[in-house]
């Protein structure tokens, strides 16, 4: 009876902006030709080609493999860290929390041309090591390799989703464990994982979704051996035939789409399930760090032995390689150190720009996405509706196009939509198809936020008189308000290592570090390539300790 | 005019039917306490009241005025229909200061800042807090919390005020001192209050009516006097005051009494009168049920006793409270020195006792 | 940066009177119409498939020429190049007016398919015939496709001088080289499947190399820059059908990088420019498209950016006039023209790739 006028009419805004780009595939995905051509039938050829493809059944098993082999790694692995780092009195669990994240934040074939330099066939690692055992011990372009990387570099999103969980917990659930005999390892197993597991199956999940649309590191660690996954599938049916046929790439876009579906019905069961979890509150859980005694050392040794697989490693080969001019076999790094790279990179044209733009698009872009993702949060917060579970599908299908087609389709929208040329070509399109990639990420950060408000604070503000937009206003956000500052610090790092999704609304005056990367990738220039990634990485990283700085909670 | 009145008001949650038809007034400047055990839909008629949930049949009015009429099609937001609401857990803004707190109610009626300024300070210094406006929630103590909390509510005069569990968070002590405060305050500034709780003491030290829900019903509605001295049902004698409770069957009726074959009953023992409420054929099975304070332990056997064993005596203080037992019979009753361990008599007034 | 571009505005202004006026030499009077239209355009949009950092120099060089004509450069891969004209033309929305890409085949699709403007360049005549297709296409640059070779890792006498040596190499040394060749993937790169049909139609031996190639567990790759990072750095040892202007400039940095003009034929290919015709600053296209083929503009496409220049006229080490004098008749251009569309029909393409594939497996 009460009017839902508003909260429906974000939704529909927001549905429009999702299925607009993916409306537009699905039905290229039926056509012979470009949807623009001048003749166009309908056809199911497209189909008929892609399925009987040998290489999409190689590649969507590939990706199957790699999807469930990194979640096995990045879930567990996940989960005891933020165990570790919530739960215990582990020394430096302060200052190892920002490290923990780190991955999250650095592009994919940045880390993966890192692992390259460091531990690929002749890297500084893997020369050592095949001098000592006659053989290099692992091959990081192997299937095998591939999932490693993968799952060890998924693990923050675990990470993130176990550890705010985790913080909910009371600890006399721990405590009561421990009293009854069991040490922290069995404390981490029996109780508080178990107490966490929706928040962990959720994240699975994510890793496991995520694990579909994989492009960076396979595009770099798979091409040696020519393993194809699912995006690099994608890239492949963009020369097949010469010219690019986008039928061929929208039928892969649906078929991911397809896979997207049962998961997300998946997690939508697995969070109605999670009721049963009730000894979990949002505030007033006491919360004492568990000793961990002897088994401290343990326990750093595992998340340090961590830290170095996934982060040390590759930043120190894409590092090294920024500071060098040749490398590998036979080569005395010490004879090849030169600032040179990072001298030529002052010369680079759009340099400054791009660093500005990712900046700009960063703060201002990030900042404007949270108020976005809030505004579409708070339109389904505390609704019990079929229009929330229609959002819920809603902001996972951008996941299920790859950057590249998101952003190829987003062009589409702005050109054959009447009134929106203007916009082509500015940092506005390109925010907005930032803003509709990474929507689900952001989705989930706000409405974790909004979780921990407890309902009263708000009926509380009804009842006094306050109409809902003034609750939204005056109590909800201002309480949520740290919450907003991590998502946009969070959103801030991955719009500054976005690399994918904006290469088709790239021109003058819009060019960003990411996408300037992969450009540089095609033609060669590895020394700007390197020193470049390292000039990104030192922004994440300062924004990290900004962040810290100010305090802010990187778990929302 | 009754103030507040809710009219045969239904309401499903999740599925669930909470409230199966419920009905209630309430006059200006009483207070009605809604009482039951958890489960029985108080809290949801208090959120119904107050516009949080929504009915699927039934009218609510306040002052006359329909806010709520599933018939009509009405359905007043909460924040149009002037009430104050005093939440179980304060809900007190976490950023907001005290004066704030208070304050934004009458922000958000357009009040001028002046008038505000006076307004909360009064209001604070009503309920002895005018020297803490500048503090933020978590610098108080839970007893302050909740005074702020009813100050947020009264600053604007509303008609009705809304207490869900208003106590319950505090620890005993401060409870029953609190509990004086609030009635109190409520007399002096004339309120008109709906108050949840789940206490019958609580209930009926505040409240100049009951109202005694079950499983969504009104099972009965009265002065406190009225529900505990007159217990209509064997819900309301059970769930007011503290009770021994005694099965058996029933032996015999006379002139609205009956009388109690206590299950184990000796040959000898006599049968255990007590007034009948409702209808009940004799020999059926029959529930007794007495207060705690009505048992009295007597010198020897004789009209309306029993004898029992003691099983300990415990010492509260002010008084002795006994634990008497007889195969599955258990009595508890209070008197004012310890008693010798063995066999005692124990009389059951037959005017205190009611049977069911 | 700031002070060269500074100082390029200053030059620019002091500059103006004169320069808006001067016809550059050997053109006809009426090109300074052309000039005056231009700069009343006042931009040229490029959609470019070389690097911005590439060809800095000539986009700075055009500035102190025509100060008053800004370029507009898109750097963007080839098929996206491809993707996001043919898209903006259907929609009707404003695009590059000069397309310059390293896909030659898309470039000759999009003039077949008359998305070109022709125009007789005032430095047509200084480029050779090959090059141009119906004044629509124009070939800017005379990149050698050649062989990389890691110095420090490849004995002298190894290091492959023809096609047919390298087929021999791998069957010679094949433990030493087994997994240590690389080239681009004709499946996955474009670039990389016109080299390879070229190759095929070039040289009767090309198929002996490619089952050589499958022999040796050759490693395809999808960008130049994987090919020659993992070649210097040891990884692989020899780099097949490489952009000569890429190896030549990585090379300059790294001594660890050997190049082979291969003596039996060396292609060369061209990037391929042409103004739309429905660009909307064409007289500025114009001014582009000329100064680019010019000789100033060449002499920095040589000896700046490294990218070969076509014209006989420039002198350096990367000049069409280099590596003739040095293969003389060896040198196979890749020819502007109907031909390259051939490479599009998908019946032969696929045919070829299964040709290909079977060459992988050593077939």
């Amino acid at each position: 009876m009460r009017t839902s006028f508003p909260r429906i009419s974000v939704i529909l805004v927001t549905a429009l902006v999702v299925l607009a780009p993916l409306g537009l595939v699905f039905y290229q995905s039926f056509l012979d030709n470009p949807f623009f051509a001048p003749k166009i039938q309908f056809t199911l050829s497209a189909y008929e080609y892609v399925l009987t493809d040998e290489d999409f059944h190689s590649a969507f098993l590939n990706s199957l493999m790699i999807a469930t082999g990194m979640t096995a790694i990045a879930v567990p692995l996940g989960g005891i860290l933020a165990f570790l780092v919530v739960r215990t009195d582990l020394p430096g669990r302060r200052w190892l929390e920002p490290l923990l994240l780190l991955p999250v934040f650095l592009s994919p074939v940045v880390l993966a041309f890192g692992y390259v330099v460091a531990a690929g066939p002749v890297g500084f690692l893997s020369l050592p090591a095949e001098a000592w055992f006659g053989f290099v011990p692992w091959d990081i372009y192997s299937i095998t390799g591939l999932v490693l990387v993968a799952g060890l570099t998924h693990v923050p999103h675990v990470y993130l989703y176990a550890s705010s969980a985790l913080r909910g917990v009371s600890s006399d659930l721990e405590e009561a464990a421990r009293v009854g005999g069991a040490g922290p390892w069995r404390v981490a197993i029996d109780v508080s994982l178990p107490m966490v597991m929706p928040a962990l199956l959720y994240a699975g999940v994510l890793v496991f979704f995520l694990g579909f649309e994989l492009f960076g590191l396979p595009l770099v660690l798979g091409d040696p051996q020519g393993i194809l996954v699912m995006s690099t599938y994608l890239y492949k049916l963009t020369n097949l035939l010469g010219t690019p046929s986008y039928q061929l790439m929208a039928v892969v876009v649906v078929a991911l789409v397809f896979v997207t579906f049962p998961l997300v019905v998946l997690q939508r069961t697995l969070l109605r399930q999670a009721g049963k979890y009730v000894t979990m509150k949002g505030k007033g859980a006491r919360q004492t760090p568990l000793k961990l005694g002897g088994w401290k050392w343990l326990a750093l040794g595992l998340l340090a032995l961590w830290l170095v697989a996934t982060v040390v490693i590759p930043l120190a080969g894409i590092g090294l390689r920024s500071v060098v001019s040749s490398w590998g076999r036979g080569v005395t790094l010490a004879d090849q150190l030169t600032l040179a790279h990072y001298r030529d990179l002052w010369e680079y044209p759009n340099l400054i720009r791009g660093i500005l733009n990712t900046l700009g698009i960063g703060v201002i872009g990030g900042a404007l996405s949270v108020a976005c993702y809030t505004a579409v949060a708070l339109a389904a917060h505390r609704w019990p509706s079929r229009w929330v579970r229609l959002l819920d599908f809603l902001v996972l299908v951008p996941r299920a196009m790859p950057g590249l087609v998101a952003g190829l389709a987003i062009l589409w929208i702005f050109l054959f939509v009447p009134g929106l040329g203007y916009l082509k070509s500015t940092m506005i399109s390109v925010w907005i198809a930032y803003s509709v990639v990474w929507l689900a990420y952001g989705m989930r950060l706000i409405s974790s936020a909004l979780l921990q408000v407890a309902p009263e604070l708000e009926e509380g503000a009804r009842v006094v008189g306050a109409g809902p937009h003034r609750v939204n206003l005056d109590v909800t956000i201002p309480l949520i308000r740290f919450g907003l500052l991590g998502s946009w610090l969070l959103i801030f790092m991955i719009f500054v290592r976005e690399y994918s999704t904006g290469i088709y609304l790239l021109g003058p005056g819009t060019e960003v570090i990411g996408s300037l990367l992969v450009s540089l990738w095609g033609t060669g220039d590895i020394d700007l390539i390197s020193a470049l990634s390292v000039i990104n990485v030192a922004m994440v990283g300062v924004g990290l300790l900004a962040a810290l700085r100010l305090g802010v909670r990187l778990h929302g | 005019m009754a103030e507040l009145s809710v009219e045969n008001v239904r309401l499903r949650l999740g599925g669930m039917e909470i409230l199966k038809g419920v009905s209630m007034e309430l006059e200006r400047g009483q207070v009605v306490a809604l009482l039951g055990p958890s489960g029985s839909g108080k809290t949801t008629l208090l959120r119904a009241v107050a516009g949080l949930e929504q009915p699927f049949a039934g009218r609510i009015s306040l002052g006359g005025r329909p806010v709520f009429d599933a018939g009509a099609r009405i359905d007043l937001p909460a924040e149009k229909r002037n009430l104050g609401l005093v939440f179980q857990s304060y809900a007190l803004w976490p950023h907001r200061t005290v004066f704030d707190n208070v304050a934004y109610g009458l922000k958000l009626r357009g009040v001028g800042s002046g008038e505000i300024r006076q307004r909360v300070e009064q209001v604070l210094g009503q309920i002895g807090l005018g020297q803490h406006a500048g503090r933020f929630p978590h610098q108080l103590s839970g007893g302050q919390q909740q005074r702020v909390a009813l100050a947020r509510a009264l600053v604007y005069s509303p008609p009705v005020i809304l207490l869900d569990e208003p106590l319950s968070n505090l620890d005993a002590k401060l409870r029953e001192e609190a509990r004086a405060w609030l009635r109190e305050l409520i007399v002096t500034l004339h309120l008109s209050a709906l108050c949840v709780t789940h206490d019958q003491v609580e209930a009926m030290a505040i409240a100049d009516r009951i109202l005694l829900l079950n499983a969504g019903q009104v099972e009965q509605a009265g002065t406190p006097q009225e529900m505990y001295g007159a217990p209509k049902s064997l819900f309301v004698a059970e769930f007011m005051g503290a009770n021994n409770r005694l099965d058996g069957t029933l032996a015999e009726r006379r002139d609205g009494y009956a009388a109690l074959a206590v299950a184990g009953k000796a040959q000898d023992e006599p049968l255990l009168w007590g007034r009948m409420q409702g209808e009940r054929a004799a020999g059926g099975p029959a529930t007794g049920i007495v207060r705690l304070e009505s048992v009295r332990p007597a010198d020897g056997p004789g009209e309306n006793r029993l004898g029992l064993e003691l099983v300990t005596s415990m010492y509260l203080g002010e008084r002795w409270e006994y634990l008497f037992h007889r195969g599955p019979l258990k009595v508890r009753a209070y008197g004012d020195r310890e008693l010798a361990p063995g066999r005692h008599w124990l009389e059951f007034p037959p005017d205190r006792v009611w049977l069911f | 940066m700031r002070n060269t571009l500074l100082g390029a505005a200053v030059a620019g202004l002091l500059a103006l009177p004169a320069m808006a006026q001067t016809v550059p030499e050997g053109y006809p009077a009426s090109y300074k119409d052309t000039i005056a239209a231009a700069v009343k355009e006042g931009k040229v949009v490029v959609y470019s498939s070389t690097d911005a950092a590439q060809v800095r120099p000539l986009l700075d060089d055009f500035k102190t020429l025509y100060p008053n004509v800004t370029v507009e450069y898109n750097d963007l891969n080839s098929t996206e190049l491809y993707n996001r004209f043919i898209s903006e033309a259907a929609a009707g929305a404003g695009s590059g007016d000069v397309l310059w890409s390293s896909a030659m085949d898309l470039q000759i699709k999009l003039v077949n398919d008359g998305y070109a403007q022709a125009y007789e360049s005032p430095e047509l005549k200084a480029l050779p015939q090959w090059s141009v297709w119906k004044n629509e296409a124009f070939g800017t640059t005379f990149e050698p496709v050649i062989f990389i070779y890691n110095k420090r890792l490849v004995p002298d006498g190894d290091v492959p001088k023809t096609h047919a040596d390298l087929a021999k190499l791998l069957e010679a040394k094949a433990a030493e080289y087994k997994g240590k060749v690389t080239a681009y993937d004709p499946e996955r790169s474009g670039v990389g499947y016109l080299f390879v049909t070229q190759d095929a139609a070039v040289s009767p031996g090309a198929r002996d190399l490619f089952r050589a190639f499958g022999k040796s567990g050759i490693k395809l790759y999808t960008s130049a820059g994987a090919m020659l990072e993992r070649v210097t750095s040891g990884e692989h040892l020899i780099g097949y059908n490489i952009f000569g202007s890429y190896a030549l400039t990585r090379s300059k940095k790294d001594p660890n990088i050997g190049i082979v003009y291969p003596e039996d034929y060396t292609l060369v290919m061209s990037r391929v420019a042409f103004i739309p015709k429905a660009a909307k600053n064409p007289n500025a296209a114009k001014l582009f498209l000329d100064y680019v083929l010019s000789k100033r503009g060449q002499t920095l496409v040589a000896n700046q950016a490294e990218l070969f220049s076509i014209r006989d006229d420039v002198a350096g080490e990367a000049t069409a006039k280099a590596v003739n004098a040095k293969l003389g008749d060896k040198v196979k251009p890749i020819k502007v023209g109907p031909e390259l569309l051939s490479t599009l029909d998908q019946t032969k393409r696929l045919t070829f790739i299964k040709q290909w594939q079977q060459a992988m497996q050593g077939k």
